[in-house]
């Protein structure tokens, strides 16, 4: 679904994605991990080209996202495919709930207004705050927002989520409902990537580990075998450095 | 004060609607209807100018970053001179003075404006963008949709005291023959020619009046849209039957279910 090969990416001289070959298969959960600065946002952020990369090539579901000769149009196409959740929720303020949901499957897919919010507010239901639709986000905590912001992501059906740190400007009680829908959509079959500091739902959740650090794929592996018996030096420091607190 | 009292009493008409139906309408009438067509077409103008201002294009870029420096630098009285000097020549014909001072405001207050909107467009968090652009909308699309509702409604208080600016920009237009508020009042110093203190005095507490009733209503814009900004606001108060209480500070609202 989601295809790495050989990935590079610079910062001026700072080297942010080191040869990155790495593969996200169809109905698979991977959770990327590493210390900060690692590259692990930049990496999930080169999948709809929020950043452009220097060489290699990425496929979504066979589409060459970082090709020089895709037109905006096929751009845009590919990035409705792709749902997006962001640290900061980023939901749109001047909307209500139920409008930031149905603003673009109505614009995008043309979707006529009476099924666009039946279908909003079945997804609402889904993460638990179907009696919010008509609030503003400035009125909902950090967790119902990024619950919102999910819903807002599958309302465009994306074949596959990427998670952008989603939990982590939440406040700890508010941690838990949000990766409980998370939990739900990889139960039911969803395509995830999602960086994330949450090593239970790593644990739980995963079906394959990603670690990073200085730009690089250290180590690929079963969330059991990870845990358990990192390979890699620097994953052992990490993690042995997590646990110790 | 008698004097006050008896100049606006014998010329109240001139003020308001200057020789109307007889001659041009002018007066109050004139210098808000100057203000109001010239703000109305400046707007759209200044979108697009803020628009050119942040494309990637260098070409849209430079020349209209060149026209809003060149406009912001150069006084108002020099660009209607100018353009009343200009116009004619460029287009072969009479044009008179109020059509003049139109095509002046727009072309100045437009380009003061794209500086507020390119503030407004920039001021917002990026995420927005990334959010729009991520779910597939495209450039127009996010514009339209997501980035200038907010952006504009942000700017609502400095678009109206730029109105209110156009408004004592528009005495300027006396020097060109338009007749609108401050020409009416010169007719009339003119007429008694011994009392330019009360009339000019008039003249003044008129704009005054004006413009503290539009600063008033901005001020009152600026408070709503501060406290929207915090939560709660605008937008509907009562959910599922429970009053929300209003957001004193940033700190999101809990659960209510």
């Amino acid at each position: 679904m989601i295809q790495f090969s050989q990935v590079n990416k610079w910062y001026g001289n700072y080297h942010a994605l080191n040869d990155i070959t790495a593969e996200v298969k169809k109905g698979e959960v991977v959770v990327v991990c590493g210390p900060s600065g690692s590259g692990k946002s930049t990496l999930i952020r080169t999948v709809n080209r929020l950043e452009n990369i220097k060489s290699g090539q990425l496929l979504f579901d066979g589409h060459d996202v970082q090709s020089r000769t895709n037109t905006s149009r096929e751009l845009n196409r590919l990035r409705s495919r792709i749902g997006f959740v962001f640290q900061s929720f980023n939901l749109f303020p001047h909307l209500s709930v139920l409008e930031n949901i149905t603003l673009s499957p109505m614009r995008i897919h043309g979707m006529k207004r009476g099924l666009a919010r039946e279908k909003a507010m079945q997804l609402l239901d889904r993460v638990g705050l179907a009696n919010k639709a008509g609030a503003y986000p400035a009125q909902l905590s950090g967790g119902q927002q990024q619950r919102v912001a999910i819903a807002r992501a599958l309302a465009m059906e994306p074949p596959a989520m990427l998670f952008d740190e989603p939990t982590s400007a939440l406040d700890p009680e508010m941690v838990g409902e949000v990766l409980a829908v998370m939990r739900g959509l990889a139960d039911e079959g969803m395509t995830m990537m999602c960086v994330t500091h949450e090593m239970n739902f790593a644990r739980e959740v995963a079906d394959r580990v990603w670690f990073m650090d200085a730009g690089k794929i250290l180590e690929t592996a079963a969330p059991r075998d990870f845990f358990n018996a990192p390979q890699h030096p620097r994953a052992q420091r990490f993690l042995s450095d997590l646990r110790s607190h | 004060m008698l004097d006050l009292i008896e100049i606006v009493r014998d010329n109240w008409v001139l003020l308001l609607i200057g020789q109307y139906p007889y001659g041009p309408l002018g007066g109050i009438a004139a210098t808000l209807i100057l203000s109001v067509v010239g703000i109305l077409l400046a707007f759209p103008v200044s979108v697009a100018l803020a628009l050119a201002r942040l494309s990637p294009w260098a070409w849209l870029r430079w020349p209209v970053t060149a026209l809003v420096y060149i406009v912001r630098g150069v006084p108002l009285l020099l660009i209607i001179l100018w353009t009343y000097f200009l116009l004619p020549l460029v287009l072969g014909q009479n044009v008179s003075g109020f059509a003049t001072m139109i095509c002046t405001l727009v072309l100045y207050e437009a380009s003061y404006l794209s500086e507020v909107v390119r503030a407004g467009i920039q001021a917002l968090p990026n995420g927005q963008t990334e959010a729009a652009r991520s779910l597939g909308h495209g450039y127009v699309r996010a514009m339209r949709h997501i980035i200038l509702p907010q952006a504009l409604y942000n700017m609502l208080p400095s678009m109206l005291s730029q109105f209110i600016s156009t408004i004592q920009d528009t005495t300027l237009g006396y020097v060109i023959n338009v007749q609108e508020l401050t020409f009416a009042a010169n007719q009339i110093n003119n007429q008694l020619l011994t009392k330019p203190f009360q009339v000019f005095f008039i003249l003044a507490i008129t704009y005054f009046v004006v413009c503290f009733t539009l600063t008033a209503l901005a001020h009152q814009v600026e408070r709503r849209i501060a406290r929207r900004r915090l939560g709660g606001g605008v937008a509907p108060q009562i959910i599922d039957g429970v009053v929300m209480p209003a957001a004193q500070g940033p700190a999101p609202v809990g659960e209510v279910s």
